[in-house]
């Protein structure tokens, strides 16, 4: 049973206290946008939310050259709530959850993994859908290509890390990423799509929100 | 109504994929591992046999690259509890969601706007 984010043995500790700082400066912001724009009401969806992208994650969908990837679930998180800070606030939890019970993903990097997933996820996500829907005028594709694009994103940045590290060389680092992660967001963009088309068919009210309009 | 509707079906749609979780997944090296592979020679880049013992040896070698020699026992590694097999996964990842759930709302409650 695998999911796997980066694990402590891949950055070393100082690395790993900076990308700790970045993470932690985003966290604060994203209780500050949920202190400012998260309604009560809107609680319990962030809550299911986060559940499903948390039972999602555990599910390695296999590609080619003997590989398996899984969902990251930022951008669906960013559109369904209307902000970067969601995909923040939830991958957060799910993350923390995931390294503390189940050994998944390091503790001392779990910073690089909140970096990765929830702000370059959560942000790539959120505005590549943003300008994407005024071209497309559709929700549904272009939910699509920004998940996609999101989660390629998020794996080039986690090679850069891993160059820093000193654990791939840069290039070959981010040509075997992005080649498995551009196939891995095909599954991204598809399940964001069809959860993002499940969520707004039940709750059309939410389809205001995803387009930036404050909730 | 449809707003508690779409929200228990959620929670339904969760725990059912984090029960099938364990038997459908794909035990396959997840993208990262298998760059990490490829580029210590455990495995070919475009390939799918994976050479066990190199692998080990490449999870020694990226330890002392790095120094970081951090390890922590989680008390249920890798989705597993001990004595059980797949039930004992499912039952894992059906509790990490609840629990993800129960934080999230927590949270949520306790930072959220009120008027």
């Amino acid at each position: 049973m695998i999911v796997v984010h980066i694990p402590d043995a891949f950055i070393p500790l100082p690395q790993a206290a900076v990308y700790w700082i970045i993470a932690l400066i985003f966290i604060a912001l994203a209780l500050r946008w949920a202190r400012a724009e998260m309604r009560e009401e809107k609680v319990p969806l962030v809550a299911v939310l986060a559940a499903g992208i948390f039972a999602i994650q555990a599910v390695n969908v296999p590609i080619p050259w003997g590989t398996s990837g899984h969902m990251m679930g930022a951008a669906l998180a960013a559109v369904v709530l209307g902000s970067p800070f969601a995909a923040v606030f939830v991958l957060t939890l799910v993350l923390i959850v995931q390294g503390v019970l189940f050994g998944d993903g390091g503790i001392t990097v779990m910073g690089a993994n909140i970096i990765n997933m929830g702000v370059v996820g959560g942000f790539v996500g959120y505005y590549s859908y943003q300008g994407l829907n005024r071209v497309f005028k559709n929700p549904y594709p272009s939910a699509f290509v920004a998940a996609w694009f999101s989660l390629l994103v998020a794996a080039l940045v986690c090679a850069v890390e891993m160059a820093i590290a000193g654990t791939f060389p840069l290039g070959l680092g981010l040509f075997s990423m992005g080649l498995y992660h551009a196939v891995i967001g095909v599954i991204e963009g598809a399940i964001t799509a069809a959860a993002l088309y499940l969520i707004f068919t039940a709750r059309p009210d939410l389809i205001s929100t995803s387009e930036g309009v404050t909730a | 109504m449809q707003r508690d509707n779409l929200l228990i079906f959620g929670v339904i749609i969760a725990l059912a994929i984090a029960v099938a979780a364990p038997f459908i997944a794909s035990s396959n090296p997840d993208g990262l591992e298998s760059a990490f592979f490829g580029i210590f020679g455990a495995k070919d880049i475009h390939g799918s046999e994976l050479n066990e013992e190199a692998a080990g040896a490449a999870e020694e070698q990226v330890t002392e690259i790095t120094g970081n020699t951090f390890s922590f026992a989680a008390p249920f590694p890798d989705y597993s509890i001990e004595g059980l097999s797949k039930m004992g996964e499912a039952l894992a990842v059906a509790i990490g969601t609840l629990l993800v759930l129960a934080v999230a709302f927590g949270l949520g409650r306790a930072f959220s706007r009120t008027e």
